[in-house]
């Protein structure tokens, strides 16, 4: 499924102005079904690598792209990513031991410990937007009704943080593509209400798990754009997706360390 | 008494005698004590204007900060139950002229045009008469400080953020618990730059950094303590005391680590601890950072100096080994006729300490209003020495302690160097000294 970031975000802008609301509003145990419908289609039960590209674009500055291998485990919520390009930040890392996520820099061979909400080398992507999606768990849906998001009819939903678990954006605007569950279109907002970040997720595609069984879907491409600062937007696409079980003994510091001997 | 004049008479009769000798002698003397005034009152003020503004900007001669844990590794720079710990302060530090307490965070700002990140200071301006004294406004009301959502920028910010008195600057940051939180000031007030401090530094209203970080209201960021002047350079051993006091009353408090608060981030964040620990710093570790100009400055002029003192003493010998040549049948003469020979030996050593003592004495003055003329002239400094400087002009603090031991200093170092050669020449036997011929 292919849909030009362009036409998303026009799509979005004359569904907010053009097309009136669905008359039926979704009760919450539905928008909730939903939600767990969009994280069981990208959760794989099981191993996963993948190679991520990452771009930064900010106003002024010079463009910043990174290279780096994702690495995830569902049983207990592993996750690993090192960086293999460029040269100046190859060998770097982020594992996330527990609940906390440490992060590793062979130039001066020390772990820091960083908040889970930390923006994931240096663009405006965070480590949830690399792991497996826990909409469900995390969120309080509630019905914005349904919006025409280009071509696609999207369900509209603003998710609530629960209480007690820490988020890095309190509050989601979710758009969930009808017929797919796959998402179309994100936006977060700061505790103060502000827009913070639009996502689009223009291309979707999906690879088959042998520990679930069945296809997994994933976003191939993202797109982040800045709301605060306008100018600066993020590009993140997904290749080489790959849920063959790991090595028993990645996800630990010795072995991040040693890819950088 | 009567001898003692008698021999400066003689000493003074002397120097008069070999004028040029003397004049081009007590040139170098001046020159270099002149030097030394200079360098000690660069110094000196350096020293002065770096605490005033950082006594301003980002600390207290002692500091009770600390960090707050939510989870091992979430937190921030919170010191919770603050008035508790101010009523420890009063108690424990009766060396104490005043004290504020001030908001700490980090946070990214950003305008229409701009953005840039910054250290965010919380302040309740009602209760900071310092600010007025070394804060100057190039445009905005610091008063209008008080309103809710209200911002100072300096110059340099205001130059990225591209934003004046009136404009509005989102400020975006995260919470204690690691979520996304924004804040909309208002630009009220625009400062001339202070050096490094003002460069990574906004002020806010205390209650901005609460809304803006999700704190509650008995929280702050830090105890900013200001001691009486005299009891500044105490600062380190009141700290000591207030750390041990404070563990004492049950707070849990961090070790002693000469760092600014914000490069311990780090160390706190890998610590596995979760809760509240206080940190009590002086104003000299909290601008640890930038106090190391200060040492190579001091380096600098201690070399500088040793150099000049080893010419001047060299000088001074060479000096007075030609005069004893030239004098030696009047040393001769002098002891036949009864002089003893620490009469002789006070005669030279005399002479050069009046020689040192007038040398040094117009060095002082020429420095002094060499001094003056500088701090009258407010002599700009370039950007990269006003970042060190906190200051865009030329500073010379001229305190009498340091002209008074810069003219001890000379003197005695003058009258030291003739030490050898009247030695020598009080050893001189009266029967060869008066049939030398030379």
């Amino acid at each position: 499924m292919h849909i030009p970031a362009r036409c998303l975000v026009l799509g979005g802008l004359a569904a907010a102005v053009l097309v009136p609301r669905a008359a039926s509003a979704l009760g919450k145990p539905e928008l909730v079904e939903i939600l767990k419908a969009v994280d069981e289609r990208q959760r794989n039960q099981g191993d996963w690598r993948s190679l991520v590209y990452m771009e930064q674009k900010e106003k002024n500055k010079v463009d910043v792209a990174h290279e780096a291998l994702v690495f995830r485990r569902s049983q207990d919520q592993r996750f690993m990513i090192l960086f293999t390009k460029p040269k100046a930040s190859q060998g770097q890392g982020y594992l996330r031991i527990d609940k906390n996520l440490w992060f590793y820099d062979p130039s001066v061979g020390k772990w820091e410990r960083r908040t889970e909400r930390e923006r994931i080398g240096g663009t405006n992507s965070r480590r949830t937007d690399f792991d497996e999606s826990r909409l469900a768990e995390e969120y309080e849906p509630e019905d914005n009704g349904e919006a025409k998001l280009g071509a696609y009819t999207a369900q509209v939903m603003t998710l609530r943080g629960k209480p007690g678990i820490d988020l890095a954006f309190p509050v989601v605007k979710l758009w969930v593509d009808k017929d797919t569950k796959n998402v179309l279109k994100r936006q977060e907002f700061a505790l103060s209400g502000r827009l913070l970040r639009t996502s689009y997720y223009p291309k979707w595609k999906k690879a088959f798990s042998e520990s679930k069984k069945t296809d997994v879907w994933f976003p191939e491409e993202m797109r982040f754009y800045d709301e605060v600062e306008k100018a600066n937007s993020t590009l993140i696409l997904l290749k080489s997706v790959d849920m063959k079980p790991l090595e028993a003994n990645l996800f630990t510091k010795a072995w991040l360390e040693s890819k950088s001997r | 008494m009567g001898n003692l004049l008698l021999d400066l008479r003689i000493a003074s009769r002397s120097l008069f005698q070999h004028r040029r000798r003397t004049l081009f002698l007590g040139l170098a003397i001046a020159g270099v004590t002149m030097l030394l005034v200079l360098l000690n009152s660069l110094s000196a003020g350096i020293r002065e204007t770096m605490i005033r503004a950082a006594t301003t900007l980002s600390t207290g001669h002692v500091n009770v900060g600390g960090f707050f844990k939510v989870t091992k590794s979430g937190g921030g720079p919170v010191v919770t139950e603050y008035e508790k710990v101010i009523a420890a302060v009063r108690r424990s530090v009766p060396e104490m002229e005043g004290l504020v307490h001030r908001g700490r965070g980090w946070a990214k700002l950003v305008s229409d045009l701009g953005s840039t990140q910054a250290g965010v200071s919380g302040v309740d301006i009602r209760n900071e008469p310092g600010f007025r004294r070394v804060i100057r406004l190039t445009s905005g009301s610091l008063e209008d400080l008080a309103q809710p959502n209200t911002m100072l920028l300096f110059e340099s910010q205001v130059e990225r953020l591209k934003v004046r008195v009136g404009d509005a600057v989102t400020v975006s940051a995260q919470t204690t618990r690691g979520t996304a939180n924004t804040v909309d000031c208002r630009v009220v007030a625009i400062a001339k730059d202070l050096g490094l401090l003002s460069k990574f530094g906004v002020f806010v209203p205390v209650a901005t950094t609460r809304n803006l970080y999700q704190l509650r209201p008995d929280t702050t960021g830090v105890v900013q303590i200001y001691l009486r002047p005299q009891y500044l350079p105490q600062a380190q051993s009141i700290a000591a005391r207030l750390r041990g006091q404070l563990a004492a009353l049950g707070w849990s408090v961090m070790e002693a680590e000469p760092q600014p608060f914000w490069m311990k981030f780090q160390s706190v964040a890998r610590e596995e601890w979760t809760g509240q620990k206080l940190d009590v710093t002086t104003w000299d570790d909290e601008i640890s950072f930038l106090t190391w100009t200060l040492d190579v400055l001091g380096w600098l002029t201690g070399a500088l100096l040793a150099i000049l003192l080893a010419i001047v003493v060299i000088g001074i010998m060479n000096t007075m080994w030609i005069a004893i040549r030239e004098r030696t049948r009047e040393i001769g003469t002098l002891r036949a006729i009864g002089m003893q020979r620490t009469g002789v030996l006070r005669m030279f050593l005399y002479e050069s300490m009046l020689l040192g003592l007038a040398g040094s004495t117009s060095g002082m003055l020429i420095g002094l209003a060499v001094g003056s003329v500088v701090n009258a002239a407010s002599l700009r400094v370039p950007i990269t020495v006003q970042l060190f400087l906190m200051s865009d002009t030329l500073h010379l603090a001229m305190q009498g302690g340091v002209l008074f031991r810069a003219l001890l200093l000379i003197t005695l170092v003058t009258t030291l160097a003739a030490l050898y050669p009247a030695y020598r020449a009080a050893r001189l036997r009266p029967v060869s000294a008066m049939s030398h011929f030379g």
